[in-house]
């Protein structure tokens, strides 16, 4: 299996506080990474480096065996962000959003691509409607559709269930097990133990900045990871 | 069309759809140009002072400050959804994004100018004696040259806590040559001088804004990148 996705001694520094720590981790075509860890461990921080929209402070990226180069453009087709932000106009429609976000990555076809998406996240019939009249529910699921519009290699989720309803998260929770298809790479950074366990492939704990544990979702105890991830949490320094 | 044409032109008609929408910047902009001249009109004395005096001088501060109200919120509705950090995660070179949002404010700001211009002469009771293709030439190269270095300090500026209130403290130094240039042009321009004592200081304004544009695409992406 390739490797698509590369961190070795990633590094983020805010002034004197160190977000992430010398992080190093590594994920083939297909595999879907779970990051789970407690408030301000540096998990936004880890996932934002691994998207490039944070420079490490040193650390390397690299996507497909290319290293991260900011000056360049090429890599940025092969990633997909959902971050807490939409990345959205309020004053323009769900489609026009996908419109403008598609026309600046050259797509073809993409009426179609945008019909596509917005059938996969439930939101054909509210195509025409501005971002400012849709519910939070829908802007996330929105977001997804922005986030996918280009078909990424690699998907980056920052905590994508965060004040979802059941039906939203029932929608989310099915498309990103589309995502489980074998051709993208995903991490996800969540707080929510249970929904991270049911679509991870890959688990890892981040505290104090550091990759505290790393296994298999497979290997998990599911039952006892709640008591097992408290335990991590507490037990590092 | 090249992508990056096509990137310029899609950012360019997302902000000025964006401005057909809300209206916030236009709006503001115009009715500061169209207050500020009844107030100059209320408060010359005509008996001691000729309009065309100091018109173009008016004209000009009318520009600079009605323009910062509307090029200070460039980046107002891009943050507030972290939309800009969409434009900057997609494959857009900075260089089109700042090209793209400098010819969306350009545009707005000519239309601006021609509203001051239009509101200063008929309050006034101006006639421009001189080539009215000049002036508007000269216009358009000053507020090209403004929203250049307006834009790239809107970035520099959304991005602390002071804001737009800092936003004024980088550009006015940086402006003045557009400023005097600019009144130059259009004082001898009222007055009927030919066009010929004007050709310097338009071709002086159209270097500035070259350097502006060439300026501002280059430094661009050392401001909005982390």
């Amino acid at each position: 299996m390739d490797t698509v996705l590369e961190a070795k001694g990633l590094v983020r520094e805010y002034g004197p506080v160190v977000a992430v720590n010398g992080v190093d981790l590594s994920l083939q075509q297909g595999e879907f990474l779970g990051i789970f860890g407690p408030n301000g461990a540096g998990k936004s921080s880890l996932l934002g480096m691994l998207g490039g929209g944070l420079r490490p402070t040193s650390g390397s990226v690299s996507i497909c065996g290319e290293p991260l180069n900011f000056s360049e453009v090429d890599w940025r087709y092969r990633v997909g962000v959902l971050s807490h932000q939409g990345f959205l106009y309020e004053q323009l429609t769900a489609k026009e959003n996908l419109q403008f976000y598609g026309q600046l990555f050259g797509l073809t076809e993409l009426d179609s691509r945008i019909g596509r998406r917005l059938e996969q996240v439930g939101l054909t019939e509210r195509a025409g409607s501005r971002v400012s009249e849709l519910s939070h529910g829908m802007r996330h699921r929105l977001s997804l559709a922005r986030t996918l519009l280009h078909d990424p290699d690699v998907v980056l989720l920052d905590e994508p269930f965060t004040g979802l309803d059941p039906s939203a998260s029932a929608v989310l929770r099915d498309v990103l097990r589309e995502l489980k298809d074998g051709s993208r790479t995903v991490v996800m950074v969540t707080h929510n133990l249970s929904e991270g366990l049911e679509l991870a492939t890959h688990i890892t704990i981040q505290v104090s900045g550091r990759l505290a544990w790393q296994g298999m979702a497979a290997e998990v105890d599911r039952v006892g990871f709640g008591r097992f991830y408290h335990d991590v949490v507490e037990g590092h320094p | 069309m090249s992508l990056y044409l096509q990137q310029i032109k899609v950012i360019f008609w997302k902000d000025l759809l964006l401005e057909f929408r809300t209206k916030e910047r236009l709006i503001a902009m115009a009715a500061f140009a169209v207050l500020t001249g009844i107030l100059f009109n209320y408060t010359l004395d005509t008996t001691r002072l000729q309009p065309q005096d100091v018109a173009a001088g008016l004209i000009w501060m009318t520009i600079v400050f009605g323009g910062l109200l509307g090029v200070g919120r460039t980046f107002h509705l891009e943050n507030q959804d972290g939309a800009f950090q969409g434009i900057l995660m997609s494959p857009t070179p900075r260089d089109a994004v700042f090209i793209g949002k400098t010819l969306a404010n350009f545009l707005l700001l000519y239309v601006i100018a021609l509203l001051v211009l239009w509101v200063f002469t008929f309050l006034f009771a101006l006639e421009i004696g001189g080539s009215i293709w000049a002036l508007l030439l000269a216009l358009a190269l000053g507020s090209l040259a403004f929203v250049a270095l307006g834009t790239l300090f809107a970035a520099v500026s959304s991005g602390t806590h002071m804001g737009e209130t800092l936003l004024p403290i980088l550009v006015f130094p940086l402006l003045l040559p557009v400023v005097i240039w600019g009144g130059v042009v259009t004082g001898r321009l009222l007055a009927g001088r030919p066009v010929s004592e004007v050709v310097g200081s338009i071709r002086l304004l159209g270097a500035f804004a070259l350097v502006a544009m060439a300026a501002g695409a280059l430094l661009f992406r050392f401001v909005v990148e982390d």
